[in-house]
């Protein structure tokens, strides 16, 4: 696979990023305990055998660029190809849910112009997947494409009104890309965030919108769609979307499934993630835990049901955590009862202290409401 | 190579013969300890937090997981162009190869080795003892003392002094016997295998020793004896804190044991001196809907669904459901099926316990004085069947 190299967009936005958290972009979002969502797309790449990897950073490059470091985890510090840093245009007020904007890839053309590879994957950073990119590629060879989009089948939810659905014939040719609005309830194609072409092609439209830089690389093919061949790929098992805060939480809680465990994080190509060396996790004698993941660092010594809790979490004895995510370095003080709840990074919560959100609206806790 | 002040070297060849099945095929430095680290962290760890950025590792037994781990050190930041960790196992020259016959022969033999830093201090190392401690405090009274060597001790309780190498010594800390195992102990000080010598003054130890041909060439034995006699100066470094000899599986077993306690004395949790080391990325440990997990440590990648008590469990363990553990250290991805019990035992890496089967006593009352059941690496235990 030296003839592929991989792009990863991370200016993706949610509709309401406050909603989660002013502090991080969505590329570096905290996940299922330890992961951030970049490491989804990056260790798909480095598993199916990329070893140059391009980052379109976001406004936002601290969290990010803390989490990547020099690639090490994903093998990626290399001399040859490796971990690109690129340079991500300033957001503006393009409208929501780009995340393939061709402004992006304007800017940061050296970077597919200095490459000798074939292909290009390009993905951003909104799903929650373990794909095998070799298989998608393989499709692709084997089809002729022009362009291969990752789609996933199913049944669309009032959430998924904003995702761009594939239309496709028979033998799974793109006809036609529409919105999804008004369609929750029905089977449909979505397209995936992910697609490969050739690099040459890739060129080609970057540098055939140059005055038009500022619209999204789906809105361009969407007028390519009879003249190029455009495929798609069916990702087989899971893959979960954020949007919002209640879908984080969801899909959140879907970690907790052992099958789905299991396909993302401990199979042979497993999600990869930076490693920060804490200590193992201590139970107390007073613990009582139920259906729970727990990172590395913690030390527990209450009770904990349903719930995802990051690293380095201390939750005192008397404690009751029930379905709530408490993210890193958090603090969770004798007696005190959170229900529905997610609490961000390094929040110290008072001992007896009640919070309970509901099931159908979960909380994000904000440090003052603990004062 | 740029001259350096000090450098480390780390004895890592042992055998670990008391440890039993647990260092069949691996060196006892490469024993995994404490959920997730392996002996050799504690070390390496302390050189790095010591601001020590050459180590070299002699390796004799079996070092092919030992190499494998430590690599090129990055796990520890010794991935260094000028410096970093390097293995050293026995090699051949032009009259032929030989072993390394003691810890003091084999520094002998990586004479060359040590010259290209050209240091003015030499430590020696352990790879088999657990506890965190600043090597640069011990480098300042080495310095202070203007001594040719500095023995780091710790006060062990006068019953037990016969177990260790004591060391007698005055009031400032100069030493004037070194008793071996002694039935008689004057002092309560004991040696902790941990040595600064300056430099010159053991180049020229190792070469008279290596002339001997009745040495055992040991450290302990032979060159601090003929130091004394020759009127060097030797002090010893009173250490405080954790510190334990794991070479017995009672030791290991009670030292992983005491990470339990309520405050362990050996602290993971301080973010001042962390405990690197080069673990595998695995999820988080998923604690499943009907399990029990009471006073344990456990780490990463594990699926506990049945009951563990009073436990160390390694990263990657699966215990199924209905499956009971107590009392136990559960190495690395091991796997414990439905309905089998585990009390007092350790498993090696990968070992299997089959279901329905038990290991160790049942009867709570003094388990404590039964012995330690062991099942070696990729162990199969079948016994105990109970339906």
């Amino acid at each position: 696979m030296d003839k592929i190299i991989g792009i990863i967009t991370c200016n993706y936005r949610i509709d309401n990023p406050e909603a989660l958290g002013r502090s991080y972009p969505l590329a570096a979002l905290p996940f299922a305990g330890r992961y951030h969502l970049i490491d989804f797309p990056l260790s798909n790449m480095v598993n199916s055998g990329i070893r140059t990897v391009g980052i379109i950073l976001p406004s936002m490059i601290r969290p990010v660029l803390n989490h990547l470091g020099s690639g090490k985890e994903w093998n990626l510090d290399r001399k040859t190809g490796g971990l690109f840093i690129l340079q991500g245009t300033d957001p503006g007020i393009y409208p929501r849910n780009h995340d393939f904007v061709l402004r992006d890839l304007q800017k940061n053309i050296d970077f597919l112009e200095n490459s000798i590879a074939e292909y290009v994957i390009l993905s951003n950073c909104s799903n929650i997947v373990n794909v095998d990119f070799k298989e998608a590629v393989r499709q692709h060879r084997q089809t002729e494409a022009d362009i291969t989009l990752l789609v996933k089948e199913m049944v669309l939810t009032p959430e998924d009104e904003q995702v761009l659905l594939v239309e496709t014939d028979r033998r799974g040719r793109a006809q036609k890309l529409v919105k999804a609005q008004g369609k929750t309830g029905q089977k449909a194609l979505r397209f995936a965030n992910m697609l490969i072409m050739k690099r040459n092609l890739l060129l080609d439209i970057v540098r055939g919108y140059q005055d038009i830089e500022y619209i999204n690389i789906m809105d361009a093919l969407e007028k390519y769609v009879s003249s190029l061949k455009i495929g798609t790929y069916r990702i087989p098992g899971y893959i979960g979307r954020i949007y919002s805060r209640q879908s984080f939480f969801q899909r959140s809680m879907e970690m907790l499934q052992p099958e789905i465990q299991k396909e993302l994080f401990l199979g042979e190509r497993r999600i990869l993630t930076r490693s920060r060396d804490c200590p193992p996790t201590k139970y107390g004698p007073t613990s009582a835990v139920h259906n729970a993941l727990v990172s590395s660092g913690c030390i527990i010594d209450g009770n904990v049901s349903e719930s995802i809790i990051f690293r380095g979490v201390a939750i005192e004895e008397a404690a009751r955590v029930t379905n709530c995510i408490i993210m890193k370095s958090c603090k969770v003080g004798r007696g005190t009862v959170l229900e529905n709840v997610i609490v961000p990074n390094n929040t110290i919560i008072q001992p007896g202290i009640f919070v309970r959100g509901q099931p159908e609206a979960v909380m994000m806790l904000n440090i003052n409401q603990t004062e | 190579m740029f001259k350096k002040e000090w450098i480390a070297m780390l004895l890592a060849g042992g055998q670990g013969s008391r440890l039993g099945a647990l260092t069949r095929n691996i060196a006892k430095p490469a024993l995994a300890f404490g959920a997730k680290y392996r002996i050799i962290d504690f070390s390496l760890s302390n050189c790095v937090n010591s601001n020590i950025d050459t180590v070299g590792v002699l390796t004799q037994y079996k070092p092919y997981l030992l190499n494998t781990y430590i690599g090129m050190g990055s796990a520890w930041d010794l991935d260094l162009s000028d410096g970093g960790v390097h293995i050293l196992p026995p090699f051949v020259g032009e009259e032929g190869g030989r072993w390394y016959k003691g810890t003091a022969n084999a520094i002998y033999e990586n004479i060359d080795f040590i010259e290209t830093f050209d240091p003015e201090y030499i430590l020696i190392l352990s790879g088999d003892h657990i506890y965190n401690m600043n090597y640069e405090a011990m480098l300042a009274y080495h310095k202070e003392k203007h001594a040719d060597l500095t023995i780091s001790v710790l006060e062990v309780p006068w019953e037990e002094a016969t177990r260790f190498g004591i060391i007698t010594a005055d009031l400032e800390g100069k030493i004037s016997r070194f008793s071996e195992k002694p039935k008689k102990p004057d002092s309560n000080l004991a040696s902790m295998g941990i040595y600064i010598f300056t430099w010159a003054v053991l180049k020229e130890a190792l070469k008279q020793e290596e002339t001997k041909p009745k040495s055992e060439n040991d450290f302990g034995k032979n060159i601090m004896p003929t130091l004394l006699a020759e009127g060097k100066r030797l002090f010893c470094y009173r250490f405080q804190g954790y510190w334990r000899d794991v070479g017995t599986l009672e030791s290991y077993y009670e030292a992983n044991m005491d990470l339990l306690k309520d405050r362990p004395e050996l602290k993971l949790y301080d973010d001042g001196h962390r405990v690197f080391s080069n673990s595998a990325i695995l999820p988080p440990q998923y604690i499943g809907p009907h399990a029990k997990v009471c006073n344990c440590l456990v780490g990463n990648g594990c699926r506990i669904l049945g009951e563990i008590k009073n436990s160390i469990i390694s990263s990657g363990v699966y215990v199924a459901e209905g499956a009971k553990v107590e009392d136990s250290i559960l190495l690395p991805n091991t796997r414990v099926f439905e309905g089998a019990q585990v009390y007092r035992a350790i498993t090696g890496e990968k070992a299997v316990v089959k279901p329905h089967c038990v290991m160790g006593s049942q009867s709570s009352e003094d388990r404590s004085q039964c012995a330690i059941t062991v099942l070696g690496d990729k162990g199969i235990w079948t016994k105990g069947f109970q339906n």
